[in-house]
């Protein structure tokens, strides 16, 4: 396949990986989960490190995959006590455990090479070279299937548990009443998206995940009232930021990941301006 | 070298002094985000300052500092302006505008950084950390600096006391009272772009981040005076600056921004267990009297 | 919702032309010379100097980069597609990007890593890990230049003994740099040589050259320094009377501010020593864009500035 198309292919597919549960993250008003993550990765990083004391250690990554579940059961655990509101409660958990990672980095690792760029790959203009070889044959670039596991996943757990993320997301009160859990809904709501922008980030990088996890949904959920749909724009909206923004980068001979985020935030500055005008042009109507 | 040496030592006192200072006027500022539920503007900005940078090199060709902040100081205002114009005329909510103005900036601020990386100018290294400070680098004139926004800031939240107080907990009573909302949205919002990105140019994104929310979200727990709970943020993150701060001239190799955010993230977490009324261990301590009680009434009949 | 399903629509039809539109056909390899992407400018010049007319050099990285902070742009693609030969320099310097690069191999380019040429022996390890930092050695960039060579005659036999021809001619002159930097550095006592940078990268200089190298932090970026950090690092430039400390080109120059804070407040003046390439070389402007003339510069300001001369820049 030709680069440019596993380029896009792997950008459009992350897109709509992240849109879905960003659309729940966005609807929970807990938008910025993917921007803390990105930040604590650090720590699951420098922690596997020294057990391993090998940078090419493939626990490395399973050490930043486990830190996305855990910053966002320390906020929950933050937010559940109801004392702080989201946005402060992410803000409490991603500067400690960061400060965490700098302060080991420095007085154990100092001198190792130690940043996520050595762990996690994050640039699209290198996924095509990064090729997955099963038994001896080339089946395409990583990016392809990791992006595309992560979204078989995604929407495979959105559908098994589609009217339990509804009610949980507009409801939690009658959610409880029904006779199950939201607690438990949420946290697995949290962990997959956690786990979706920690395998988001190695695809793409870190520009990028906070921008395909809320952006979208966040133009989406101007345009519609109802879930599905809001899921399905999101979706397209991310896909299509991914191919226009790949474009407009070979175009200019600039950040690929730059582009696309330029553009998802393109796509929510249309959806604004349509939603006023929408709204202007009702109000004038009922006079 | 002992305690009391350290104490007097020069470079000890400019950073213990300007991160108490700073941590001072993040706490007086955080009191306002935290209230409002916008406490992660001070990371939004942060991001979102990065295109100015990028464009102010690009248009002037150099790395002065003072071109790169005025950039990243409209930058971090245009995008809060977006931010607060999308909520204000749409049913977007706060995090959803923060996270998207800020990652799409973010994003042209990497589209801009890519042009500058093709100039034939070594002069373009480091541009992309270039405002992104650290606590223990912070000079002299960085205390100064400090001293003075933030003797500003202060001069212009006490003169509109009253109306930020309405404004914060109850804007429709504000707007009946004939207060100007959005002007002191704009006013407590510039202040705030102004403070960030005065803090990461002298004590980096995370840091300045966290001195946003961790103080305020302290002070939260045991008032519920508005001027009482701004004292009490200032007070909290003047000590964990400081604190943080004087843990770093300790002993070699504990990075001094860090341990400013553990020291802040340390009185935050302490707030939230034991603060009387809302503290979570205090609540499960009250009610276990309280059942107690319940216990020996039965008994007694 | 009639309005939002034709502008799906209008959108979906728009992403179908944009993918057949992207489907390039796949470019015309470049005739007669052999094309060589690298990373870093270091390898770059180095690439150049080997390969000479023979070769068509392409950088990832443009002067001034910082290798740790490197972002890739779209037209890096092609580069990386067009090659017939990969140079990088391993050790974990490009991160995981150097993986990448070394499983181009199966994409039938010939992939050189500049560090191979170098005994494990030779290597300066901190923390467990080795330093990367190998350009800083002259004797050590020998042996990459050595195995640059025989990575481009195994590329390209046809062409083989005019790279080793090249090798030849740059071998003298890294011999006669090597020379120059020996020579220079007896112009300073023992205790004069003490090179104080932002951060360590300067080990396998002062391993070469006899220098006691400091950074006010380590080698990682992610790393930061602490007050007691600057405070010793400032107590040792006084005590010792070290003329000059030094900036890198690509690091911010605030943290070196700070130190000359401190070192001024213990009532000694240092002055700030000039500006070292140390990750990335310079411009064409002032001939630092090569590998000999920017450690030739980075010798004078680090001997003149530690002698204490007026030539500072």
């Amino acid at each position: 396949m030709d680069a440019g198309i596993e380029i896009q292919l792997i950008a459009a597919l992350t897109a709509a990986g992240c849109a879905i549960p960003g659309s729940f993250l966005v609807l929970r008003r807990m938008s910025m989960t993917a921007d803390s993550i990105t930040h604590t990765i650090l720590l699951g990083i420098v922690l596997a490190f020294f057990v391993t004391n090998d940078l090419s250690s493939p626990f490395l990554i399973i050490g930043a995959a486990l830190t996305g579940p855990v910053t966002v059961w320390l906020t929950e655990l933050i937010v559940k006590t109801r004392l702080l509101s989201e946005d402060s409660a992410t803000g409490i958990v991603f500067p400690l455990l960061f400060s965490i990672a700098v302060i080991l980095i420095t007085r154990y690792a100092g001198s190792a090479h130690l940043d996520t760029d050595s762990v996690l790959l994050g640039e699209l203009a290198f996924a095509p070279f990064d090729r997955m070889i099963i038994f001896g044959t080339d089946i395409g670039a990583k990016g392809v299937y990791l992006s595309g596991g992560l979204l078989l996943l995604n929407i495979l757990l959105t559908v098994l548990f589609f009217k339990e993320l509804k009610i949980v997301s507009f409801d939690p009160v009658i959610a409880a009443v029904m006779g199950f859990s939201p607690t438990l809904i949420n946290y697995g709501l949290m962990t997959m998206a956690s786990l979706t922008a920690v395998g988001a980030f190695e695809a793409v990088g870190s520009v990028l995940v906070t921008a395909f996890m809320t952006a979208p949904p966040a133009a989406a959920y101007l345009l519609t009232h109802d879930l599905k749909k809001l899921l399905i724009i999101s979706c397209s909206i991310g896909g299509a930021s991914g191919i226009l923004g790949y474009n407009t980068a070979m175009l200019l001979d600039v950040s690929i990941a730059g582009c696309m985020a330029v553009w998802t935030g393109l796509f929510f500055m249309a959806a604004f301006v349509y939603s006023v005008v929408r709204k202007k042009r009702g109000a004038a109507a009922k006079c | 070298m002992n305690i009391f040496e350290l104490l007097c030592d020069h470079t000890v006192l400019v950073v213990v002094f300007g991160s108490a200072l700073l941590g001072m006027v993040s706490g007086l500022l955080g009191t306002f985000s935290v209230l409002r539920r916008q406490s992660l503007l001070g990371d939004g900005v942060s991001h979102a300052a990065l295109p100015g940078v990028a464009a102010a090199f690009l248009l002037t060709g150099t790395k002065d500092s003072g071109t790169l902040l005025l950039g990243a100081l409209l930058s971090g205002l245009t995008a809060a302006g977006l931010i607060f114009s999308s909520v204000k005329k749409s049913k977007v909510k706060f995090d959803a505008a923060l996270a998207t103005v800020m990652s799409s900036f973010f994003g042209l601020g990497t589209v801009l950084l890519t042009c500058a990386q093709k100039l034939p100018n070594a002069t373009q290294a480091g541009l992309h950390s270039f405002i992104y400070g650290q606590a223990s680098s912070m000079l002299e004139r960085d205390a100064l600096v400090t001293i003075i926004c933030g003797g500003a800031i202060l001069a212009v939240v006490l003169l509109l006391w009253k109306e930020i107080k309405v404004f914060v907990f109850d804007r429709d009573f504000a707007l009946q009272l004939g207060i100007p909302c959005g002007r002191i949205n704009l006013i407590l919002s510039f202040l705030t772009v102004l403070g960030v990105i005065i803090g990461i140019q002298t004590v980096g994104v995370v840091l300045m981040s966290a001195m946003l929310i961790a103080p305020a979200a302290a002070a939260r727990q045991w008032c519920d005076k508005l001027w009482l709970m701004a004292a009490l943020s200032a007070l909290f993150g003047g000590i964990s600056g400081a604190a943080g701060a004087f843990a770093g001239a300790l002993a070699p190799g504990i990075p001094t921004g860090p341990s400013i955010v553990i020291a802040a993230s340390a009185l935050a977490v302490f707030s939230l267990l034991f603060a009387p009324k809302r503290g979570v261990l205090y609540r499960i301590y009250l009610r276990h009297k309280a059942m107690k009680k319940e216990e020996s009434y039965g008994c007694g009949n | 919702m009639n309005l939002l399903k034709r502008r799906l629509s209008c959108v979906v039809m728009a992403i179908i032309v944009l993918l057949t539109a992207s489907c390039v056909p796949a470019e015309n390899k470049k005739e007669d010379k052999l094309n060589v992407t690298v990373t870093t400018t270091m390898l770059y010049d180095l690439a150049r100097q080997i390969g000479g007319k023979y070769v068509n050099v392409q950088g990832l990285m443009g002067s001034g980069v910082d290798p740790h902070q490197y972002r890739a742009s779209a037209g890096d693609i092609v580069k990386m597609q067009r090659a017939d030969v990969v140079v990088y320099n391993g050790l974990h310097l490009e991160g995981k990007m150097g993986d990448v690069f070394a499983s181009l191999e199966d994409y039938g380019k010939t992939v050189i890593c500049a560090a191979d040429g170098i005994e494990e022996s030779m290597l300066i390890k901190h923390d467990g890990v080795y330093d990367p930092h190998i350009w800083f050695d002259v004797s050590l960039w020998k042996l990459a230049a050595k195995e640059v060579a025989n990575g481009l005659s195994k590329a390209d036999p046809h062409n083989a003994a005019h790279y080793a021809e090249n090798f030849e001619l740059y071998d003298k002159q890294l011999t006669e740099l090597d020379k120059y930097i020996r020579k220079r550095a007896e112009e300073l006592d023992e205790n004069q040589r003490v090179l104080i940078t932002a951060h360590d990268a300067f080990s396998y200089f002062g391993k070469a050259y006899g220098f006691k190298v400091m950074g006010i932090q380590g080698v990682s970026t992610a790393a930061e320094a602490g007050t007691a950090d600057v405070i010793a690092l400032a107590q040792f430039i006084a005590d010792n009377r070290i003329k000059a400390v030094f900036v890198e080109t690509s690091l911010p120059v605030k943290a070196i501010e700070a130190l000359c804070e401190a070192v001024r407040a213990r009532g000694f003046e240092t002055s700030l020593g000039g500006s070292l390439y140390s990750d990335s070389l310079g411009d064409e402007t002032d001939g630092t864009n090569t590998y000999i003339g920017a450690f030739r510069h980075n010798t004078d300001t680090v001997i003149d500035g530690l002698k204490g001369d007026d030539e500072i820049e």
